[in-house]
């Protein structure tokens, strides 16, 4: 049989611009952090201490969660801006079953990621049926999921003293990491392995990738896309718990906010807002870690929280810049 | 246009073509895709510059450097893909670019009555000015954006470049109504077209070029529809294909269409496809072949008729649903409609196929290597690299890339698979690859389907052509027997000969 080499001689020739980008792909992210850690080791004698790197994985824990979603949610070529709200919805309706109705543990737990999902449900109509588009649909959830939590609150707070909450941070596996940053790292291992070793992530790849081809290759794109932003919904109702955990207490402010870290990681980890179907879940994991990383060292040097905000909007800017340059070649 | 040479790098589009049109004639420009018609079309259109050569209008020498040149010089152009603004109102549209103004502010009175005298010079009282675009029918865009081009002050040369492309019977004597009132008022008219028929109807001398020459120029009493195919496709070496001829017609029927109706497009047509057999669907360019095969494959629209597809009944409501049913589409712009660019050329081959490689219906996890192993077989089969395997598939040449796409329906095992135009941007090695391929499906007992413009092509690779033409199949050849020449001439309708019957109205609407 002939074998046609036309093909792989041309595609030995990329262009310059292609292999960095590659690279840029490759070991872009890793670079960087590996460069953050170090030079913010250097500048601070705190910074690289065990206690101070354990405290960086605890904060990232909640946004990196909930950036999984958001991670997905990308990939299928969409975007949810529901994500901070839904967090806290889903830490609003735990905290409110099991404190204020005395229900059971699980009812708690389960109820909040439920209502959680339940919003990632309506996402994934809103936007993969009805076809309304994701920046919409979501901004319009997120006004939902938020002022369902507000409704629920009261205006008020609960403080949750349930004893699984608050081992979540407390009680340490190994390493004296806490349960809480175990589970960050199981759940982007499961995410990881799901996308690579599954039908459902080449799906979400190849909708992502290209959707006309996607319905022409006879894949379920309507369902696969519903099923995205509901696991977007069910790791932010997650999230929710986690935070839980981590502080204590529910109020209308705790989540604020939280999508625009959750995208800035993603992107960040080489996600694109322009074109789904490219990057990899696990380089989200080290997108959240460099924005935990900045944020930690700026607390440290004594940098005043009102430019922390600032200087997320500046490093978002600059993820989303960097897709442009890499991926406005359509 | 006197001696129009225009050079490319590494091709001569157009080679000294002299191009003669008089005022109140209508004049056919013909030829095949890639002929050269467009080339000279954007010389005229001031689009781009020729090589070498000269235009002269009513004897004078002129410079047409830019679009707005050709304007001021009288030539308009009416192009078939049609540029108007959806969103702006007709009378908008009409002056756009052109706006009348007083102190800096566009006259929206003047922008109507503009409008209005544009619409009205050329008999259409039927388009409301106001009314926005986006409402409009094709036809009536169409004759909006006729109207546009006749706001320019002289109009000495129009241009219609194919515009009974999209337009129905009616449509198209209403079109020829305008252009024969251009012809009276002493326009030159230039019809460009791939319908012969109306060219015989309406032009009183047309011009025909061939790989970037002039081959003919037939006035209206010896023009025929033969001498025209003859000119466009001239003499012709062997083709390349050394034919296996396969069982004939005893298969199966894999799928099957009755009654079939496709918007105004197609009106009840019948089509059977049998296993082992390659089928081809011809047609002039927007005839409804493609809405044909885009219905069977469940990615069409207003389709009314029955399609059985392996005896299921009932019109596919998706195209997943048809994938399931055992039918593939391999889409005509495959960047498009076919490939996932930066997955690699075994996840795209494996797409349409997620159930064959996971490790059990249960465990609905992907073995990698069982994806290898049979990406790796049906890659083999379609003679891609096996080191282009892991490679984004858009690293890859156009005909390796159309050969992922075969392999994607190989590995599928799919019994019906439809082609619409399989070679197109593809190579001469890669072509005969995948047309050896698309015979070897065949003769693994699969119906294929083949919608394309390569005479050649359908010639050498159908058991069985079905023409289209105005919405039905009005006729089967052989490719067997039949020439290129026969084949182009039952595109254009018909026998030679019966040019009546085209102002007639159509039997069924």
């Amino acid at each position: 049989m002939a074998v046609d080499v036309s093909g792989a001689t041309a595609a030995s020739h990329e262009a310059p611009l292609e292999r960095a980008r590659r690279a840029a792909e490759a070991f872009g992210t890793v670079a960087v952090a590996g460069l953050l850690l170090l030079s913010f080791g250097l500048t601070s004698s705190v910074f690289l201490e065990p206690a101070n790197l354990r405290n960086i994985l605890v904060q990232i824990t909640v946004v990196g969660v909930a950036a999984i979603g958001e991670t997905l949610v990308l990939l299928v070529g969409g975007l949810d801006l529901s994500v901070g709200a839904n967090v806290l919805l889903g830490s609003v309706v735990a905290g409110d079953l099991v404190q204020r109705h005395g229900a059971p543990l699980w009812v708690g737990i389960a109820g909040g990621v439920l209502a959680s999902t339940g919003i990632g449900l309506l996402n994934g109509v809103l936007t993969a049926v009805i076809g309304i588009e994701a920046i919409l649909a979501t901004l319009g959830t997120f006004l939902l999921a938020g002022g369902i939590a507000k409704i629920v609150l009261h205006s008020s707070w609960i403080v949750v003293d349930d004893p699984f909450f608050g081992n979540l941070v407390r009680t340490h596996v190994f390493w004296q990491l806490p349960v809480m940053v175990i589970v960050l790292f199981a759940l982007y291992a499961v995410a990881a392995a799901v996308m690579r070793m599954t039908p459902f992530g080449r799906a979400v790849y190849a909708i992502g990738g290209n959707p006309r081809a996607a319905r022409i290759a006879g894949l379920p794109a309507v369902r696969i896309r519903i099923v995205a932003f509901a696991l977007a919904g069910a790791f932010a109702g997650v999230a929710g718990l986690l935070q839980i955990g981590q502080l204590g207490i529910v109020s209308s402010g705790n989540a604020a906010g939280l999508e625009f870290q959750a995208i800035t990681a993603a992107l960040i980890g080489g996600l694109s807002v322009s074109a789904g179907g490219v990057g990899r879940v696990e380089r989200t994991l080290l997108g959240a870690l460099i924005v935990g990383m900045i944020a930690n060292y700026q607390t440290i040097r004594g940098i005043p929280p009102n430019y922390q905000q600032a200087l997320l909007g500046g490093i978002l800017l600059l993820a989303i810049l960097t897709d442009r340059l890499f991926r406005g070649r359509s | 246009m006197r001696s129009i040479t225009k050079r490319f790098p590494g091709t001569v589009a157009l080679d000294g073509v002299d191009l003669d049109v008089d005022g109140g004639t209508i004049h056919g420009l013909l030829g095949e895709n890639g002929a050269g018609k467009s080339t000279l079309l954007k010389i005229l259109a001031g689009d781009y510059r020729a090589t070498e050569g000269s235009i002269e209008i009513a004897g004078e020498p002129v410079e047409i450097d830019s679009p707005r040149a050709a304007r001021e010089h009288g030539i308009g152009i009416v192009y078939q893909e049609l540029s108007l603004l959806p969103n702006l109102t007709v009378a908008q549209n009409i002056s756009l670019g052109f706006e009348p103004s007083r102190l800096g502010r566009i006259a929206s009175g003047r922008v109507s009555e503009l409008a209005e005298r544009a619409l009205d010079a050329i008999g259409v009282a039927t388009v409301d000015p106001e009314r926005q675009v986006a409402e409009l029918s094709l036809a009536e865009r169409q004759l909006v954006e006729i109207a546009r081009v006749l706001t320019i002050q002289r109009p000495r040369v129009i241009v219609f470049d194919e515009p009974t492309t999209a337009l129905n019977h009616h449509d198209v004597l209403r079109l020829f109504t305008i252009m024969s009132r251009l012809r009276d008022d002493g326009v030159g008219v230039i019809f460009v077209s791939h319908r012969y028929r109306e060219v015989l109807e309406i032009c009183d001398v047309s011009t025909v070029l061939r790989n970037g020459r002039v081959v003919g120029r037939v006035e209206r009493g010896e023009a025929s529809l033969g001498r025209l195919v003859e000119l466009t496709l001239g003499q012709k070496g062997e083709t390349v294909f050394a034919r296996r001829w396969r069982a004939d017609g005893g298969g199966e029927v894999v799928a099957s269409a009755r009654g079939l109706s496709i918007g105004s497009r197609i009106h009840g047509i019948d089509l059977e496809l049998r296993r082992g057999e390659i089928v081809s669907l011809c047609g002039l360019l927007g005839m409804g072949q493609t809405e044909v095969a885009r219905a069977l494959i469940g990615d069409g629209r207003d389709i009314d008729g029955s399609i059985t597809i392996r005896g299921v009944a009932g019109v596919p409501r998706s195209p997943r649903s048809a994938v399931r049913l055992g039918a593939g589409l391999i889409p005509e712009d495959r960047q498009a409609e076919g490939l996932f660019p930066d997955m690699s050329v075994r996840a795209n081959i494996s797409i349409s196929s997620l159930r064959r490689i996971v490790l059990s219906p249960l465990v609905r996890i992907i073995s990698w290597a069982r994806e290898r192993r049979l990406v790796g077989e049906v890659g083999e089969r379609t003679g891609i690299a096996a080191r282009a395997l892991p490679r984004p598939v858009r690293t890859l040449s156009g005909g390796n890339q159309q050969k992922s796409l075969l392999a994607r329906w190989l590995l599928r095992r799919c019994d019906l698979l439809i082609c619409i135009e399989p070679t197109r941007g593809v190579d001469v090695g890669a072509k005969v690859e995948i047309y050896r391929r698309l015979e070897d499906l065949a003769c693994g007992g699969a119906a294929v389907l083949i919608v394309s413009t390569d005479l050649p092509e359908v010639l050498g690779l159908s058991d069985r052509i079905v023409v289209l033409y105005r919405g039905t199949v009005t006729a089967e050849l052989d490719p067997r027997v039949a020439s290129e020449q026969e084949l182009l001439l039952a595109m254009q309708g018909g026998v030679e000969g019966e040019i009546s019957g085209l102002l007639e109205p159509e039997a069924v609407s």
